[in-house]
This record gives structure tokens, sequence and C-alpha cells, in this order.
């Protein structure tokens, strides 16, 4: 799957989980927490993420994530 | 270093007449908040209560496998967020935090959030500054998340990888303590308490205590949502218990307290929250008093199985009398237990003639259940506040469904309309599995 396409997937888990954001202004630059999520949300934006793309990977795999770009190349490589 | 000293409760002395002497340590109701089967809110639930309808029906469509109960009062049509707006008194950010904190949490938190922030509307404590470390929040109900964890448990056997790592959090009970002391900003003591179906009356008990000791001036009482399992409405119905639905023509038919047909208690579910408060601050902020609670008791019979006891529970209530200092002749309502079992009714009748002896030809009597539905954690909550809007409105519900009452002694309250009644002082039972009787006395303000 593409990067582009696996961003959209990771913008409807933020949406879910972070109903004020309006994801349509979100870049992929950008770091979740900048948008309001604490570590609980951040998690569960992985988590929800992972599941809607049917992968699974331990935690830990994103533990150098500095935004959301970095999260999204994670799960394109393991999508691959 | 200053050291605050707080006023130590006092003894109240009663006269003949009923009149209180001494005041200065009760604990004043200021705020109330519910979310019920017959009430989105308070000012809903009292006319219901007024009109004596039932919320019982059949129930919602559940996964599972089909159970031998099938009848129950639920509340429905539930939207979180079409009823958290509703509180248009509430600060913006208050709204916010609430949303924020709840909008994706299990039903038992979104439900105690809403009664929670109408007894907060209610007391008017939003609007002024609070010290939050003299505040608290107790939280009445033990295993609330069962409906969540099995509605969660089909999912988990393919893929438990994907478990929200919310649920760490949600599964325990104390989350409601974390949520509602987020929201509303509460740093003093908070904790769960658990009574089985006393649950609710064992949280009034304890912030009564809380306030009373000088430990906090305020204390929020939330009774949690019974969201039982497809499992626990099972357990209930083989331990006998519940009643199936099965037994009359209409659901509403079902629940009947002190009614010789009686076969057991029916499902109900209701959030429900009182903010209670030390009698000096209600004063000192010319705050609203709903009624003021003068003795509250509990007490064990040294069992662990289902049955009740007739002298635990007129111990229960004879000792909320003596702590209130009310005599029992003074009392012109009791809200039962009454849940519509058969033996737990009739206990409830036998431990009532020994308390209140000849005084029972006076007594006004009648059980919220017949309309409610047994709503287990949060029963003695739900219970004191139909208590207090009666108190309030000046009359006594129906107690439904009650064609040939077991006793005839007992002055219960008609099966159909509700009467005119003013009612100075009151009693409100709550009893649970375990041997766990508790009793609240509490008088009109008004």
């Amino acid at each position: 799957m593409e990067k582009e396409s696996i961003f959209l997937v990771v913008k409807d888990a933020i949406a879910d989980v972070l109903p004020d954001v309006d994801t349509e202004a979100v870049s992929i630059e950008q770091n979740l927490k900048s948008l309001g999520a604490n570590s609980i949300d951040r998690t569960e934006i992985v988590m929800s993420s992972m599941e809607k793309l049917g992968i699974k990977l331990p935690l830990v795999s994103f533990g150098g994530v500095e935004n959301i770009e970095d999260m999204v190349d994670v799960m394109v490589d393991a999508y691959r | 270093m200053d050291v605050q000293v707080y006023r130590v409760p006092m003894q109240r002395l009663i006269q003949g007449n009923g009149m209180i002497k001494e005041s200065g340590h009760g604990v004043a109701i200021v705020g109330m908040g519910i979310v019920c089967s017959i009430g989105d809110n308070v000012f809903e639930f009292k006319e219901s209560l007024k009109k004596g309808v039932s919320g019982i029906t059949r129930l919602a469509d559940r996964k599972g496998p089909k159970l031998s109960v099938d009848i129950g009062a639920e509340i429905k049509e539930f939207s979180f967020l079409d009823r958290l707006y509703r509180y248009s008194d509430l600060p913006e950010t208050l709204l916010q935090k609430a949303r924020h904190c709840a909008q994706r949490s299990p039903f038992s938190i979104q439900t105690s959030v809403l009664s929670a922030l109408e007894a907060w509307q209610d007391s008017g404590m939003f609007a002024r500054e609070n010290d939050p470390e003299r505040l608290g929040v107790i939280v009445a109900g033990e295993s609330t998340t069962q409906n969540y964890r099995y509605g969660l448990h089909a999912g988990f056997e393919t893929d438990p990888e994907y478990l929200s790592p919310r649920y760490a959090l949600q599964f325990l009970d104390t989350h409601q303590v974390g949520v509602l002391s987020e929201i509303l900003t509460i740093k003093g003591e908070g904790f769960v308490v658990g009574g089985a179906s006393a649950s609710g009356n064992v949280g009034i008990i304890k912030a009564v205590q809380l306030i009373q000791a000088g430990i906090v001036d305020t204390c929020l009482v939330t009774g949690v949502v019974a969201d039982l399992s497809p499992i626990e409405l099972q357990g209930f119905v083989n331990v006998g218990a519940m009643a199936r639905g099965n037994e009359f023509q209409t659901p509403d038919q079902t629940s009947r307290p002190f009614d010789d047909q009686h076969t057991g208690f029916v499902f109900g579910q209701a959030s429900a929250c009182v903010i209670l408060q030390s009698c000096d601050v209600a004063t000192e902020r010319k705050a609203t008093v709903r009624s003021t609670i003068l003795g509250a008791a509990m007490n064990l019979d040294a069992v662990s199985t289902t049955a009740p006891s007739a002298s635990g529970e007129a111990r229960a209530m004879s000792e909320a009398l003596r702590r209130g200092g009310v005599c029992a002749s003074d009392v012109d309502y009791l809200n039962a237990h009454g849940s519509s079992s058969p033996l737990g009714d009739a206990t409830e009748v036998e431990a009532i003639k020994q308390v209140f002896g000849d005084h029972v030809s006076k007594l006004r009597v009648n059980s919220t259940k017949g309309l409610t539905g047994h709503c287990l954690y949060s029963a003695g909550v739900v219970e004191l506040i139909a208590s207090v809007l009666q108190m309030e409105g000046e009359f006594i519900h129906p107690n439904k469904n009650l064609e040939n009452p077991i006793d005839h002694k007992l002055r219960f309250s008609g099966a159909t309309t509700s009467e005119k009644v003013r009612i100075a002082f009151a009693m409100s039972n709550s009893f649970g599995f375990g041997g766990i009787n508790s009793s609240i006395v509490f008088q009109n303000t008004c």
C-alpha cells in the first residue's frame, strides 16, 4: 500500500480518537502531541491504524517515531 | 504552621414533638442528577414518579445466547453528546473537559458524567471558587464494567494485540473516580464503595461520614448504572432473585413490590448523583438545600448468602434514627428497599414493624422499584432523589402493581395514583446480598 493511503488510514484513526481535530488540515510532518493527543490517545491511534491495516507490530517498533510521517513509514515497511 | 480545626459533629437532641433542638451535624443535599429509564433528568424523573410511569419493557436486542430473562428498565436511545450540551448553565470549558474525558468511554462512565453534571449544575458549585482539596468524590458500585468487557471478548479471542490501550484504565471501577475528579477538579478524598444492592446508600453514608469528620466540605456521590452483561442477567435468574419476565402479560406488571404475586426483582438502569455538603458551607454560600440527611447507618448480618434478615434490617433503621436524633413516630414516609422479591419484601415488612410498632398505621410506604426496576448499585441514590422529590412536591408516588398487599397493617401507597402527602421526616432503605443492611434518615428543609 502506498504511503499516502496509509496516511489516510492514520487520519481516520486520528478522527476517531480526537474528534475535535480537523483531519483535512493535518499534515504528515505534524506530530500527534501537537494535535492534543496524550500518551494513551497516541497509542490508541497507532493500535487502531494497525487494526485497520491488518498488521501487528510490537509497540517498541514505534519507539523512535518523531512525527506522523515516521509512524506511517514504520507501517509502510510492515505492510510490504 | 496554622492548624485548621473543623467542627466536631454534635449530638442532636430531639423534642417530643419531633422538632430539632440542636442542629449542626446534619449534611445538606445541595445537588441532584439522574439518567434513568423514566427520566433523562431530575425534572422528567419527578413527572414520571407523579404519574406512576414504569420504565420496564422487553430488553433491547443483545449479542449472545438467548437468556432466561427478557425484560428490564433500560436507559433507551442513549447518546452522550446529545445529552451533554443540555447542561447549558455550566462553563463551556467544563463541558469540553467532559467531552474529552468521556466521549470514547463505556456507557457506565458516560451516564455517570451526565448525572454528575446535572447535580453540579443544580448545586451552583460551578459558579464559585472552590478549594479542590475540600471536595470529595465517592463512586458507588462494584463490577461496573462487566458488559463493556463482555462486548470486547469476541474481538479479543481472535486479535488480542488490537485491544485498546484504554482498556487497562477503563475496566477499573476507579476510572470513574479519575474521570469525575478531572472534569470537576476534585482533589480531596475519592474512592469506590461496593455494597451490592446497597452500594448507593453505602456511598451516601460514607460521604456523610467524610463531611461530619471534617475531611471534606462537599462530596459528590455517584451511583453507577448497572450495565449487566448477559452472564450477570442469567446469574441473577439462576440464583432465584430475578423475575424472568414471562410471569405476566406485560413487562410493566412484573415489578410488584409487596404484592402477593411478586416473583423477583426486575433489572433497572440508572445513573444517579447527589452532592452533599456540610450545613455550615451550604449556609455560608446561601445554597438551596433540597433536604438534610440527619442519620445514616449500615451493618452486616455476618452471612455470605442472599438471605435477608429482619433483625439486621431493623438494626440499620433503628441506628439511622438514633444517629439522626429522630423518633420512629416522627417519620412520615419510608422509601422501602422493596425489590419485589417474595422473601425480601416479607422480611422488610417484618423489620419495619419491629422498628415502627403501632406507627406503621401512619407511616406512608412505597417502593420506587415498581417503576424503575431494581437499579442495583445506584438504587440507594435513585431512591434518595425520589424521596426528596416527593418531599418537595408533597406527594407519594404509586406503589405500582400492588393489588393484594402481603401485609394489611402497613400503609402502602395505592397502585395507580399519587397521593398528596406532606413529609417532614423520611427514611430510605437499601439491602444487599452478603447481609448488607443500610438506612438513611432525612428531613424536609423546604
